[in-house]
């Protein structure tokens, strides 16, 4: 019908306009600076630079190091944050009513503090001097803050962050996954003589399969894109950690500190490519567009 | 970080009842014992975080107040920090109430349009016919997945063409765009708008634009609280946007950007800089300023918290 189109694309006018705002035109705008040589001032007009500046955007060195970082930090975070989302949702799953209501409550509150807020916490935790955890620093000699948040100790400290603002928010996707499983199935297989464990693995952990492949699938799209946590670090430090310790503060740093708005925009678009592919795939195999197997 | 609260929907369990004197299995003490323990280690820290907040500086700095400086809490000593804390800044201070008063500034407006450009066009992606449907759902999605910082640099250099860089209402505008919201909107209208009420809108002779307005919208509540729930959190904790775009500018800043100068400021980890500031911020002001940041995110957690249960069909997320 022709009005139900039209009537379509009127009501999704606002959500168009406000993507081309947010996405398209600054998407264009990367495109074309990044394809312009850096002004400088000796050649203040810049001019068309070709792939020059994504060439040496991929050649600097501090690319390959912050790559390096970042999967350091993904390497030790993502298992214990799978084996914690998945652990913490099956263990709510099997408890009753007010405990269970109670316990998730309590997952989810450190989800509760955002970023910055979340970085605090971390500081008031990793600083010896205040430390309810402190019986830690002291075991491994370390006295200072500055010798807490070294920068060998630095990807464990962004996986404690990271694991403990995160695992909350997906403990309680996967256990909504599991509370799609119909109540039938799993007493037909405890009457079957199915134990708790057998259960688990044989029903659980299948069906609410796709639910854990997403999880897994952003929380890597995430930790490409991390941001935040490093950024500070490398302030309360005063250098200790580089500012350039992950790719997108390298993008920054490219934009801000060297004013090569070219290669900031080169790398922020390998990094968009990044994003988009496991994006895509998250998109077209974990269900999110057609019917889903778990409600 | 945003998730779908979600009940716990087994309503068999509540039937279960242990008789008086029936052993309580192996099994089930561990796993409440593992259970408890973990929510102590989760719970601790930010009880002892908060507490912070309402400690002294001179308990904190003589160890005072036994277990988490819990002894040593007082409202007294919050405002004192808190008089510290808007110290901050040039003059007479008064930054930090500005930070918050930004937040809230950007977060309403930007929900505004999120709710009043999502709402519309989940209707018409659950709802209507048309070509190419598919393809914005897709791409919808696609935008879903992606974390708010990838776009950063691109964005400084759209906002930088029209010399707004320093400005809070480009981000408004910005965050207003909130795939999350249209996905929200896309299932909510999906499965809880029943079939008999639009077709008999129809039968009435209201067109499709109509019936969103006059029929659909307002049963959306639950939708309309989730979409602002969800962008609100987002547009609150963003720190990387407004770093890039309100950095130059003092007075548009948000309050991430001034948690951030407060760590900055603090003799803690800069005492070269803290030296010549005249307001000393430590470890209780740090965590004042942080908890008071939160709250009013824990007061809208709080509002929405019924809707949240209630929105158990939504299961997805955004990273």
């Amino acid at each position: 019908m022709k009005s139900e189109k039209r009537a379509s694309w009127i009501l999704l006018t606002p959500f168009i306009l406000l993507s081309l705002a947010a996405g398209v035109i600054p998407i264009g705008f990367a495109l074309w600076t990044a394809l312009q040589k850096p002004e400088t001032i000796i050649r203040p007009q810049g001019g068309f630079g070709g792939l020059s500046a994504l060439l040496n955007s991929l050649r600097d060195p501090r690319l390959v190091t912050s790559f390096k970082d970042i999967l350091i930090v993904m390497s030790i975070w993502l298992p214990i944050m799978m084996l914690g989302i998945v652990g913490l949702a099956l263990l709510v799953h099997s408890s009753k009513g007010k405990f269970a209501g109670i316990m998730r409550g309590i997952y989810y509150l450190p989800g509760a503090l955002g970023g910055i807020a979340n970085f605090m916490l971390w500081v008031y935790l990793v600083d010896p001097q205040f430390s309810p955890i402190n019986f830690i620093w002291k075991d491994l000699h370390l006295t200072s803050i500055s010798s807490v948040v070294s920068i060998g100790n630095t990807p464990y400290i962004l996986a404690a962050m990271l694991f403990f603002q995160g695992v909350g928010s997906w403990m309680i996707i996967v256990n909504g996954g599991l509370n799609g499983i119909p109540d039938e199935i799993l007493e037909a297989s405890s009457i079957d003589g199915a134990g708790t464990w057998r259960n688990v693995f044989s029903i659980k952990l299948p069906l609410v399969l796709p639910w854990i492949g997403y999880a897994f699938l952003l929380n890597v799209a995430y930790g490409f894109q991390l941001f935040l946590e490093p950024y500070l670090l490398n302030e309360i430090t005063q250098g200790a950690v580089p500012s350039q310790y992950a790719p997108s503060q390298l993008a920054y740093e490219f934009a801000f500190t060297d004013r090569n708005l070219p290669a900031a925009s080169a790398l922020s678009l390998v990094l968009l490519v990044i994003s988009l592919g496991i994006g895509m795939i998250v998109v077209l195999r974990t269900g999110l567009l057609g019917d889903r197997k778990v409600k | 970080m945003m998730s779908i609260s979600t009940q716990n929907s087994h309503p068999s369990k509540y039937k279960i009842q242990r008789k008086p004197g029936e052993k309580v299995g192996i099994g089930t003490s561990v796993r409440v014992i593992v259970m408890v323990g973990i929510g102590a280690i989760f719970a601790i820290p930010i009880i002892g975080f908060v507490a912070m907040g309402f400690r002294s500086n001179e308990d904190v700095a003589s160890g005072k107040g036994g277990f988490l400086g819990l002894g040593s809490v007082s409202i007294h000593n919050a405002i004192n920090s808190f008089h510290t804390i808007n110290a901050f800044g040039p003059g007479k201070g008064g930054l930090f109430t500005q930070w918050i008063t930004n937040s809230v500034l950007l977060s309403v407006a930007a929900c505004a349009l999120g709710v009043f450009s999502s709402l519309p066009a989940g209707y018409a992606l659950a709802r209507l016919r048309f070509k190419g449907k598919r393809t914005v759902l897709f791409l919808t999605l696609l935008a879903m997945t992606m974390p708010n910082t990838v776009l950063v640099v691109p964005i400084f250099l759209e906002v930088d063409k029209i010399n707004s860089v320093g400005q809070l209402w480009p981000l408004m505008v910005l965050l207003g765009f909130f795939p999350f919201g249209t996905y929200l909107s896309y299932i909510h209208f999906m499965t809880t708008l029943p079939h008999e009420l639009v077709e008999a809108a129809r039968l009435d002779g209201l067109g499709d634009i109509e019936t969103f307005i006059k029929v659909a919208l307002p049963i959306a509540k639950q939708a309309i609280a989730l979409v602002c729930f969800y962008n609100i959190i987002a547009v609150w904790t963003n720190f990387f946007l407004p770093l890039a775009l309100l950095s130059s500018s003092q007075n548009h800043q948000t309050i991430t950007l001034g948690l951030q100068q407060l760590i900055g400021a603090s003799p803690l980890f800069n005492p070269t800089i803290a030296a010549g500031l005249t307001v000393k911020l430590y470890m209780p002001q740090l965590a004042l300023a942080t908890f008071l940041s939160t709250l009013p995110l824990l007061a809208i957690f709080i509002f929405a918290q019924r809707y949240l249960l209630r929105g158990q069909t939504l299961g997805a997320v955004k990273g």
